[in-house]
């Protein structure tokens, strides 16, 4: 029968992959601390934090949204994204969850109920951004009971896997692997014996996590904030607070990736973040802008002047010709920075559409 | 009590004949279902494919009442680009060998657009419209624009030397850049209908590509694209012209180059 499965995996996509698995021992202890499996930090360990903030996002750690919702969240904005990788991981992850394939394609397809539909729907404009969710779509939500605590979870997850999928799709990510265990009839048999602990280390339910002072401030506090209460907040804090610490990647290159993303997006609010923080680093305001009004200036460093064209495209783009892209540029860097600008620029996608969405929930 | 055997017989042919008759409605269902999901899927890859073709939300649109009715007033850029000669050209090579260089024109010219994020609207005989931030918001579309020029520039410079060496007739083009409002949206019949901008942008960037002809430069752009521009795009002022359709002089800047190194 042809599954959804069936159709994505025909997208081009290419071919080897940009950056290989590699053990590291400092971060398969972070992992294991972090109750997540060893495996889970070794595909992005050029860069530790690029390796962290992926693990962290691909867990959820949810207060009030529903687990099926959020599982199918991911299929869809997977499949949205065209990330061959996570569409055929997050239906490994559905069918040992014990949905089989054709459950997952009548639900994907928009077979739940009409409020979860509309969740689903939600969060592909969140991943689209074009244009982004309007009040209308926030408010089919709530008229659907929808609380705004679930909307802000609806919008993180969505927004985790903006991430995860652009990391995914620009190293080229070898999905073969888990497009084969989509297609198994082994994985139902297998089922019993992973089901509890793979649910156990991707499925967290908490209670209220309120943030510490500390933990409200840094970069994109205003964002960080608006998740109080809910451990999306101390997560956003922990990938941000993980990114911005001193790595190859200077902290003005950093913050004029997000400029860059933000520009692209049209989002105001994380515009104006990031000039607070090229300010912060010595960049001021007129020349922020300069460097923006046509992503060429002399103040920008050569490496900043190859990067930043680069981070416009990752805002909407097609698989084979950005990961093409991605090779030419890595040919330029070493591992670690690119790695590094990889992780930036997918998780400045997450965080302006985060924004994006966040200004009409207010 | 006991069933006579033809009862028994009759009861176990009955049962069977129900067995058959669920077994098959249960197949000729899942057969169904089974198209109709391959049906779901095939629409929605045609909503993958058209997304290169009109805005997602259009898409979305036609797909849920079947026609689109939204029209969106956006801020876009217009290039309209045209071969010079075309007429004389046509009339001195064979038709196949005509359609031969137009088709072989055309596919330079769409690639150098698309390379620089720019949207193919359309075939005008031998013109090209382009969109530039039509499809999806795109602060640097004026840059783009004229990034997509140069790049077609060179693609006529490189085809020029492939039609020379089989002996045909060499081409120009000349483009007009303009940058304004105008209604986004699908536009035509229903047996034909394309994404299309709707307004004086479009006509104004087709009146400064007819200056072209009259002026020392191939690739115009009016105040509205150059007040936006990159300075490192090297323009020269073009004396103001009076084009149909707009009152007053326009003025005009022809594209020398772009000077990356500065």
């Amino acid at each position: 029968m042809a599954t959804a499965l069936n159709r994505i995996d025909e997208i081009e996509w290419e071919r080897p992959p940009l950056v290989e698995r590699r053990r590291d021992a400092e971060l398969e202890a972070w992992a294991r601390a972090e109750g997540l499996p060893s495996g889970a930090v070794t595909q992005f360990s050029g860069s530790p934090w690029v390796a962290r903030a992926c693990a962290r996002l691909v867990r959820k750690d949810l207060r009030d949204l529903d687990w099926q919702v959020a599982d199918l969240t991911v299929v869809v904005v997977s499949r949205d994204n065209a990330c061959r990788n996570c569409y055929a991981a997050s239906r490994v992850f559905l069918r040992i969850a014990g949905l089989d394939n054709a459950e997952i394609d009548r639900l994907e397809g928009g077979l739940l109920l009409a409020g979860d539909n509309a969740a689903l729907d939600f969060a592909r404009r969140v991943s689209r951004a074009n244009p982004p969710p309007s009040s209308a779509d926030v408010k089919a939500l709530r008229d659907a009971g929808y609380s705004d605590a679930e909307l802000k979870e609806l919008a993180f997850v969505a927004a985790s896997y903006v991430m995860v999928n652009r990391l995914s799709t620009f190293v080229a990510l070898r999905p073969e692997g888990y497009e084969r265990a989509g297609r198994t009839r082994l994985l139902a048999l297998v089922r019993p014996f992973v089901r509890a602990w793979v649910l156990r280390s991707y499925h967290r339910r908490h209670g209220e996590v309120r943030l510490n002072a500390e933990e409200k401030e840094g970069p994109f506090a205003e964002i960080v904030c608006a998740f109080d209460g809910l451990p999306a907040g101390c997560k956003l804090r922990a990938i941000l607070d993980d990114a911005w610490a001193p790595t190859s990647l200077p902290r003005r290159t950093k913050a004029l990736v997000f400029a860059v993303v933000a520009r692209t997006l049209g989002c105001p609010r994380s515009e104006r973040e990031a000039f607070r923080l090229l300010e912060a680093e010595g960049i001021p305001l007129a020349q922020g802008q300069e460097i923006l009004a046509h992503l060429g200036s002399p103040a920008l460093q050569p490496l900043e002047a190859a990067i930043l064209p680069f981070v416009r495209e990752t805002v909407w783009y097609q698989p084979a010709p950005i990961q093409r892209r991605a090779r030419e540029l890595k040919a330029g860097l070493d591992e670690e920075q690119f790695l590094e600008l990889v992780g930036l620029s997918a998780l400045a996608n997450a965080v302006c559409r985060l924004c994006l969405v966040l200004g009409q929930l207010a | 009590m006991t069933l006579p055997p033809w009862a028994v017989a009759a009861l176990a042919v009955t049962l069977a004949g129900l067995c058959a008759w669920l077994w098959r409605a249960g197949v000729g269902q899942r057969r169904l279902r089974r198209h109709l999901e391959a049906a779901s899927r095939e629409l929605e890859n045609l909503q993958h494919s058209f997304s290169r073709f009109a805005p997602n939300e259009i898409i979305e649109e036609i797909i849920a009442s079947g026609v689109a009715r939204h029209g969106e007033r956006k801020e876009v850029t217009a290039l309209f680009a045209d071969l010079v000669g075309f007429t004389a050209l046509s009339e001195s090579v064979e038709p196949d060998v005509l359609l031969r260089i137009l088709n072989g024109h055309f596919e330079r010219m769409s690639r150098a657009i698309t390379d620089h994020r720019g949207y193919v609207s359309t075939f005008l005989g031998d013109g090209i419209l382009a969109l530039f931030g039509a499809l999806q918001p795109n602060p640097w579309q004026a840059n783009d624009a004229v990034h997509a020029a140069l790049a077609m520039r060179r693609e006529i410079e490189v085809y020029n030397k492939e039609l020379a060496a089989e002996g045909l007739p060499t081409i120009a083009i000349g483009v007009g850049i303009h940058r304004g409002l105008g209604v986004a949206g699908l536009v035509g019949s229903r047996d034909l209908v394309q994404f299309a901008l709707v307004g004086r942008t479009v006509n104004l960037a087709a009146r400064v590509q007819d200056l072209t002809r009259s002026c020392d430069g191939d690739i115009l752009l009016t105040a509205a694209v150059r007040d936006g521009l990159d300075p490192r795009f090297a323009l020269h002022p073009m004396p103001p012209a009076e084009v149909r359709g707009v009152e007053g002089p326009v003025d005009t800047w022809a594209v020398a180059r772009f000077d990356s190194a500065e």
